[in-house]
C-alpha cells in the first residue's frame, strides 16, 4: 500500500536534487532553469498528494497557481538568459562573474 | 461575506491592475516617447491608491470587516500602513527614473509599468491571509523585479544582476513553496486563522520544517543573512532607480509578510520561529556591519547597509510583542525615507559627461565642491549610522526599547554593540567627502526632481523629523493592533 | 487530527536528504579516488581529426523558436484554468462567470501587447 509517506520522500528527494542541481552545476544556466523546474515540481506533488491523503481540494488549486506561475517564471528566465546571452555571448556559469566583493 | 463587500476592499489593487492594464497598451501603441506621460499617469495612480488606503490606517481598521473572499485577504490597518510605505517608495522609483535613463537614450515606456505591477504584487503580499494569496502577490512581484533589474539591456552588469535576481529569487520561491506545501500537509489548510488553529495543539516536527522553509524562503526576500548573498551583486548591477527601489518597497513588503505569517499563521508557535529571527536579526547586523567595511562601489556599501538595517528591524519582530510589531514599522518608515534619500544623493553623483559615478573615493572632498550634496549625503549617513540629533536614531531607540520591554535585555545589547561597528563606515564616507583632497570629478547640475526628493528626504531625517513621532507611532500601534487582533 | 502519525514522514525525510545527497556526491566521490585526475588542455580540447576545432560543435538555433517557445508556454498553461472553471461553473455561478472573463481579458491584453510589439512576427 502505497501512503502519502512515500509522496513525500520522492517530493523531498526531487527538492533536494533540484536544490544541489543549482549549486553544484558548474556548466550551463539552462540547467538551473531546469533544476528550478525541478523544485516548483517537487513541490507540486507534495501539495497533491496531500491533497488527495486530506481529502481536501486546497492543495490541488495550490498546485494548479504553481504550475502556471512556474510557467511565467520559465519565459522570464528565459528572457533574461537571452539578454544574457546577448550581452555577453556565453551562458556558462563560471562566467557570471562581473561583479565581486 | 459579501462579494461586493469583498470588491471594495480590494479597490486599490484593482485601480492598480486597470491603470498597469491599461498604460501597458498605451506603452505598446505609443512607444517610448509616450514614457514621460506614462510615468506622470503611474504616479497618479500611486497618489490615488494611497489617497484610497489612508483613511484605513487613520482609523487603525481591523477586525472582521476588513477580511475579503472568505479569509483569503484581508485590508486591515498593518496592511494599510505598509501599503502607503510601497506606494511612496514606488512613487519615488518612478519619479528619479526620467533623468537617469535618459543617458542612455529614451527611457522606455515600459518601466513604470512594471514598477505598477510589482507594486500590485506587493499590495497583494501585505494582505494575504492564506498562502495562496501570499504566492500570487510574491510571485508578482518578484517577476517583475527580475525584468527591472535587468532593464539595461545593454549593459551587461545590468543583465547579470538580472540573472543573479532571478536564479536566487526563484530558488527563493522554490524553498518558500515547499515549506508552505509541508505547512498544508501537516496542518489541512492554507489559510493563516486555520493554520494557527492546527498548530496551537501542538505541532508534529513535518509542521516544524514546513516553518522553517518557509522562513528561510522569506528570509531571501528580505536578504537577511545568511540568505543575503545575492545583494550586493543585484544592488551593483541594477540601475540605480531600479536598486532604489529594490532597497525600499519590496524589502517593506517582505518584511510586513514575514510578520504576518510568523505572528498570524505560526502565533501558536512562537519559540520555533522566534529562535530562527533572533538569528537572522543578530547574523544580518553583525554582517552587514563588517561586509560594508571593504567596499569601494557606494551601492554594494549601501547593499551592505540594507542588510544591517534589515537585522534592526527584526529585532522588533523578534520580540513577539505589539509594541516590537509597533517599533518596527516605525524603523520601516523611517528606513525607506533614509535608503530612497541615499540612492538620490547616489544618483546625483555624476561626472561631466553626465556619466554615473559609484566609485567611493570619487566622492572625496565633495564637500568644496558640491556643499549642499554633501551635507545631505552627510546627514543621511549620519542617520543610517543612528547618530542621536538625527531621526535614524529614533529607529534604533523605539526597537531596542521594545526589546527591553520584552526581556531581550541581550539582544538589544548585541544591537547597540554591533550598530556601532556600523557606524565606522557611515562616519568613512563623511570623512571622505570632508577632510579628503577634493578628486573634482563630481560635476554638472542635477535634476530638480532628485533635488526636491533628496530635500525631502534629509528633512524628514533632520531634527525636524521628531515632530511626526507622535503622529507615527499611533500609526504603528493601530497598524500593530490591528496585526494581533487577528492573531 | 493526530500529529504523531506523521512521524514516519520525518524519519524519511532525513533518509530522503540523506539519499538524494548521495546520489549526487558518490559518483563525483568514487570518480576522484578511482580515476585518475589530472586535466590538461589538450585532454580537455574537442577531438577533431587532429586539426584545432573551427567552431563551437554545438548547433545554434534561431532565438525565434525561444520567443515563440516562451509564449506558447504562458498562454498554453495559463487555459488550464479553463478545464476546472468549465466542470464547477454550475457551482460558482455569475461570480465566477464575470471573474474567468475579466481573466481571459487580462490574457488578451497581453496577447495585444506581444503582438503589437512584434513577437509574433516570424520575419
Amino acid at each position: 500500500m502505497i501512503g502519502v509517506e512515500h509522496y513525500v520522500v520522492v517530493s523531498s528527494i526531487l527538492f533536494v536534487l533540484g536544490v544541489l542541481g543549482i549549486f553544484l552545476n558548474r556548466k550551463n544556466i539552462i540547467v538551473i532553469l531546469m533544476a528550478i523546474e525541478l523544485i516548483l515540481l517537487a513541490v507540486n506533488l507534495n501539495l497533491v498528494a496531500f491533497s488527495a491523503f486530506l481529502n481536501d481540494l486546497t492543495g490541488q488549486v495550490f498546485a494548479m497557481f504553481v504550475l502556471t506561475v512556474a510557467a511565467g517564471e520559465a519565459a522570464i528566465g528565459l528572457a533574461i538568459l537571452v539578454i544574457y546571452y546577448r550581452s555577453r555571448g556565453t551562458i556558462a556559469v563560471d562566467d557570471v562573474n562581473r561583479m565581486k566583493g | 461575506m459579501d462579494f461586493s463587500h469583498s470588491l471594495s476592499l480590494i479597490l486599490p489593487e484593482i485601480v492598480l491592475s486597470v491603470a498597469g492594464l491599461v498604460l501597458l497598451l498605451v506603452a505598446a501603441w505609443g512607444g517610448d516617447k509616450t514614457s514621460r506621460a506614462i510615468t506622470i499617469a503611474s504616479c497618479v495612480v500611486l497618489a490615488a491608491c494611497f489617497a484610497i488606503v489612508a483613511p484605513s490606517v487613520c482609523a487603525a481598521a481591523m477586525g472582521p470587516d476588513t477580511v475579503a473572499f472568505g479569509g483569503q485577504f484581508t485590508a486591515d490597518a498593518f496592511a494599510g500602513i505598509a501599503k502607503l510605505m510601497i506606494f511612496a517608495a514606488a512613487g519615488a522609483a518612478l519619479v528619479i527614473a526620467p533623468a537617469f535613463f535618459g543617458r542612455y537614450g529614451i527611457m522606455r515606456a515600459e518601466y513604470p509599468v512594471l514598477i505598477l505591477f510589482s507594486t500590485l504584487g506587493m499590495a497583494i503580499m501585505v494582505s494575504a491571509t492564506d498562502l495562496m494569496t501570499l504566492y500570487i502577490g510574491l510571485e508578482l512581484q518578484s517577476l517583475a523585479a527580475y525584468v527591472l533589474a535587468s532593464f539595461l539591456r545593454t549593459d551587461d552588469r545590468s543583465a547579470e544582476a538580472g540573472l543573479k535576481y532571478f536564479v536566487l529569487g526563484a530558488l527563493a520561491s522554490g524553498i518558500l513553496l515547499f515549506g508552505m506545501s509541508l505547512v498544508y500537509g501537516f496542518t489541512g489548510t492554507t489559510d493563516f486563522g486555520g493554520i494557527r488553529a492546527a498548530l496551537s495543539g501542538g505541532m508534529a516536527t513535518g509542521a516544524l520544517f514546513g516553518i522553517v522553509f518557509v522562513l528561510a524562503g522569506l528570509a531571501f526576500k528580505i536578504s537577511a543573512v545568511p540568505f543575503h548573498m545575492w545583494t550586493p551583486d543585484v544592488y551593483e548591477g541594477a540601475p540605480t532607480p531600479v536598486t532604489a527601489f529594490f532597497a525600499s518597497a519590496p524589502k517593506v513588503a517582505a518584511i510586513a509578510l514575514t510578520a504576518r505569517v510568523a505572528l498570524d499563521a505560526f502565533g501558536a508557535q512562537a519559540g520555533a520561529w522566534q529562535q530562527v529571527v533572533i538569528f537572522a536579526a543578530l547574523a544580518s547586523i553583525v554582517v552587514g556591519a563588517l561586509g560594508a567595511i571593504g567596499q569601494a562601489n557606494v551601492k554594494r556599501l549601501l547593499a551592505y547597509s540594507s542588510i544591517n538595517n534589515v537585522g534592526f528591524i527584526l529585532i522588533g519582530l523578534a520580540t513577539g510583542t505589539a509594541e516590537g510589531v509597533s517599533a518596527m514599522l516605525v524603523y520601516l518608515a523611517i528606513y525607506v525615507a533614509m535608503t530612497v534619500g541615499s540612492f538620490v544623493a547616489v544618483l546625483m553623483l555624476r561626472n561631466a559627461e553626465g556619466e554615473a559615478l559609484e566609485a567611493i573615493s570619487d566622492m572625496a572632498g565633495l564637500s568644496r565642491t558640491k556643499p549642499l550634496l554633501a551635507l545631505c549625503l552627510a546627514m543621511l549617513m549620519f542617520s543610517l549610522a543612528g547618530i542621536p540629533p538625527l531621526f535614524g536614531f529614533w529607529g534604533k531607540f523605539v526597537v531596542f526599547q521594545a526589546a527591553v520591554q520584552a526581556d531581550m535585555v541581550a539582544l538589544a545589547a548585541i544591537g547597540i554593540a554591533a550598530s556601532v561597528i556600523g557606524a565606522f563606515y557611515y562616519i568613512k564616507i563623511v570623512k571622505i567627502m570632508y577632510f579628503d583632497e577634493p578628486a573634482n570629478v563630481v560635476q554638472g547640475r542635477s535634476d530638480w526632481a532628485h533635488w526636491a526628493l533628496l530635500a525631502i528626504s534629509t528633512a524628514a531625517m533632520s531634527p525636524l523629523g521628531y515632530l511626526l513621532t507622535p503622529w507615527l507611532g499611533e500609526l504603528a500601534d493601530g497598524a500593530a493592533a490591528a496585526l494581533f487582533l487577528a492573531a | 487530527m493526530d500529529l504523531i502519525q506523521y512521524l514516519p514522514i520525518l524519519i524519511f525525510l532525513g533518509i530522503a536528504l540523506g539519499l538524494s545527497g548521495l546520489f549526487v556526491f558518490l559518483p563525483m566521490g568514487v570518480a576522484r579516488l578511482t580515476g585518475a585526475h589530472n586535466p590538461h588542455a589538450d585532454k580537455l580540447s574537442e577531438y577533431e581529426c587532429g586539426f584545432p576545432a573551427f567552431e563551437d560543435p554545438r548547433s545554434q538555433f534561431d532565438v525565434r523558436f525561444y520567443l515563440i517557445a516562451i509564449l506558447f508556454i504562458v498562454f498554453d498553461l495559463e487555459a488550464a484554468f479553463l478545464f476546472p472553471w468549465a466542470v464547477s461553473l454550475d457551482l460558482t455561478g455569475w461570480p465566477g462567470w464575470i471573474t474567468m472573463m475579466v481573466f481571459l481579458f487580462e490574457l488578451t491584453v497581453g496577447l495585444a501587447y506581444a503582438w503589437k510589439k512584434g513577437a509574433l512576427e516570424w520575419e
